[in-house]
């Protein structure tokens, strides 16, 4: 017969198990890059409530499979004025644990950039 | 081609949250790429073009068009219910030719140039800095457009320079739909560019110093401004300080702005006689809740351009603290859902003891503004000689019939020769009050709109003689205010607009804020020279 410390045990560890796991996946961090004499790209439509209100902003969100031979990878994006002004990238457990169990192979993407204004 | 993309957006808003305000469409029109259409003048010519197909729209609609920047403005300048048109797409920008200097101008031609519409300070400020020049004065940051910053009448607190429009020397606006509608406007008295210009530009040039005086703050309602020539001059750098200072000497700075004969001295910023020299800028900062003694004040002094200064911009930030404003509206930020413990911590804070120096460019000093969630903004502008009185009263009225969650400052202007300029004293102190906006019935507090009325009640009360920013919030219905602040200037404003715009151009170029303080007005009789060049 198990001590009713033992079944205690048994019932508290997969909900703080679970508090921790969710709370791990969901931390993260994020790093914003921006150019200080940058203008950037208007968008009259963006309302948010936030660094990039007023600003056009473009994300990146997606997972990234790499072939066993293949060590790194370039996202190509287009700035029609040839520049970017702010670019923000996002760091979660999550990101980093897909990385760590796929051996490097999947590596999670989330950016946030926006372009230079065009100018002549 | 220049295209143009239609929003139908129900509801458009400011930067700031002041609204929102019902608009059935929102445009942005594209400039034609480069690739496709070399020629600057080209590119703007067929921007032109189009701006006059959008407003042959409205017209035939019968509804309004409003031209707007980067909706900065906090009151309701920049709306229209009708037809909004979103113009920081269209920023071409040149220098002047050779053959485009009129033969009688006194101006420099290396120092003069010219903006489409759209630019933003900070790309004009990159723009003249690559041509070894510099705006004479902008706003505390950068991200208003040159039209939106003339129309209003932006201001820093350069109290020798003026405001932005002061540096204008010439307007090119599209004021209908027909190929006499694209007129450019310069003073008759100090001309700047020749007939070339204006032929480049396809516009029927009228030079005439009223007219130009009262479309320079147009309030957006004499036409789209589609381009604006203006003077810059070498660049140069600021020495900027934060001190605290005696409340005393702050405040007969204030009135004096006798820097010379003053015991305000800055070290390094003297004469060889050891005499404090006279600064670029000053500014006061005042939290009216709290019995100082002393208030934190900036000076900025104008240096020769040099390079190899330490950046003035850090690297890392976590907040831009470049304004005590700034700072408090980051700080409010936090308590955006109790304000009454915002206003609390303002009765219990004495502003932050900074003693701060950093030397930069116009553009590096008067840097970007994020985004700080809604807020307001109130500033009237005063007489710099009476800029105490008009303090202690404003200070007392946030006191008595407050609290409003907000700080002080006080700005000083030379004045401007535009017809409806806010600065329109010799030298113009704008008393300002900035803050986050609240829910006066959750907070138990007086209302904005009711502080607004107070505002004027007192100053008129006090026979302070005032006007009031046009971008900012105010009670711009209070019976009489315009020709209270004004006096002949607003009938002569109307007039000029009158004579320029058709009745039913007048009208599509209006919009409520026009028709709340009367501005809106067509004079049927107005003379017709008024809009004609004077020779
Ligand atoms: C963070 C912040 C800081 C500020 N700092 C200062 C400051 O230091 N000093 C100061 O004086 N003010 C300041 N203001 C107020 C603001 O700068 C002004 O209200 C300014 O006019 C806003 O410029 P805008 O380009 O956003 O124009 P908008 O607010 O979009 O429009 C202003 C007016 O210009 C008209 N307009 C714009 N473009 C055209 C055009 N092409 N043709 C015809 N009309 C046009 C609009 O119709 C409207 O009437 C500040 C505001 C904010 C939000």
């Amino acid at each position: 017969m198990e001590s009713p410390a033992i079944s205690n045990k048994k019932v508290i560890h997969p909900f703080v198990v679970t508090i921790l796991l969710s709370l791990l996946l969901s931390s993260c961090y994020s790093v914003r890059l921006m150019n200080k004499n940058g203008i950037p790209e208007p968008d009259p439509l963006n309302t948010s409530e936030d660094f990039y209100r007023g600003k056009r902003v473009h994300v990146l969100d997606t997972v990234i499979t790499l072939k066993p031979v293949e060590g790194e990878f370039y996202l190509i994006e287009r700035c029609a004025s040839g520049g970017f002004y702010s670019f923000e990238y996002k760091v979660t457990f999550g990101g980093v644990l897909l990385n760590v169990i796929t051996f490097g192979k999947k590596r999670q993407v989330k950016i946030k950039y926006v372009c230079l204004k065009q100018s002549d | 081609m220049a295209t143009t993309v239609k929003h139908e957006i129900g509801s458009w808003d400011t930067f700031h949250n002041n609204g929102p305000f019902p608009t059935k469409v929102l445009y942005e029109t594209l400039l034609e790429a480069k690739g496709n259409m070399p020629s600057i003048t080209d590119r703007y010519n067929d921007a032109a073009a189009e701006i006059q197909r959008l407003i042959q729209l409205a017209l035939s609609n019968r509804e309004g068009f409003r031209a707007y920047g980067s909706a900065w403005s906090m009151s309701h300048i920049a709306h229209q219910k009708d037809n909004m048109h979103f113009n920081t797409a269209m920023n071409l920008k040149r220098t002047i030719d050779v053959d485009e200097l009129h033969p009688n101008a006194t101006y420099v031609r290396e120092n003069l140039f010219f903006f489409e519409c759209g630019n933003i300070i900070k790309e004009i400020n990159q723009f003249l800095f690559d041509n070894g020049k510099s705006l004479k004065t902008t706003g505390a940051s950068n991200g208003q457009t040159i039209a939106g910053c003339v129309s209003t009448g932006v201001h820093g607190s350069a109290l020798d320079v003026g405001s932005v429009q002061d540096s204008v020397v010439g307007i090119n606006l599209i004021i209908g739909a027909g190929i006499d509608d694209i007129v450019y406007l310069e003073r008759h008295t100090r001309p700047a560019l020749n007939d070339v210009f204006a032929s480049r530009i396809k516009a029927r040039i009228i030079r005439n110093d009223d007219l130009f005086k009262a479309a320079l703050v147009s309030l957006g309602s004499f036409g789209f401004i589609h381009g604006i020539t203006v003077e810059a001059e070498n660049r140069f750098l600021l020495n900027r300080y934060v001190k605290r200072i005696s409340k005393d000497k702050a405040l007969q700075l204030a009135q004096t702005l006798a820097f010379e004969d003053a015991d305000f001295v800055v070290e390094g910023e003297t004469d060889a006689g050891g005499k404090p020299l006279r600064p670029y800028h000053y500014k006061i900062f005042i939290n009216p809740y709290v019995n100082d003694t002393e208030y934190v004040v900036e000076a900025m002094y104008k240096k020769p351009y040099r390079s190899g200064y330490p950046d003035p911009v850090p690297r890392i930030k976590t907040a831009i603290y470049r304004d005590l404003i700034l700072l408090f509206t980051s700080i409010a930020e936090r308590f955006r859902n109790s304000i009454p413990s915002l206003i609390r911590l303002l009765q219990t804070s004495v502003l932050p003891p900074v003693d701060l120096q950093v030397t930069g460019t116009i553009g590096e000093i008067f840097w970007d503004a994020g985004y700080q969630g809604p807020a307001y903004a109130c500033a009237v502008g005063v007489d710099s000689r009476d800029s105490p009185k008009a303090l202690e009263l404003l200070a007392n009225l946030a006191k008595n019939e407050g609290p409003i969650p907000g700080l002080y400052a006080m700005r000083f202007v030379r004045q401007s020769d535009a017809t409806l300029a806010f600065t329109r004293f010799p030298v113009t102190c704008m008393l300002e009050i900035d803050g986050l906006i609240w829910n006066p019935q959750r907070d138990n507090i007086i209302s904005l709109p009711q502080f607004c009325t107070r505002i004027i009640e007192v100053l008129q009360a006090n026979n302070i003689p005032f006007t009031i920013h046009w971008g900012k919030n105010a009670d711009w219905s209070f019976p009489g205010l315009i020709e209270h602040m004004y006096g002949a200037n607003a009938q002569q404003w109307k007039e000029c607009r009158s004579a320029l715009l058709k009745e039913e151009t007048a009208a599509l170029f209006s919009n409520r804020f026009l028709q709340d303080t009367g501005l809106s007005e067509y004079i049927v009789n107005a003379p017709l020279a008024l809009a004609a060049s004077v020779v």
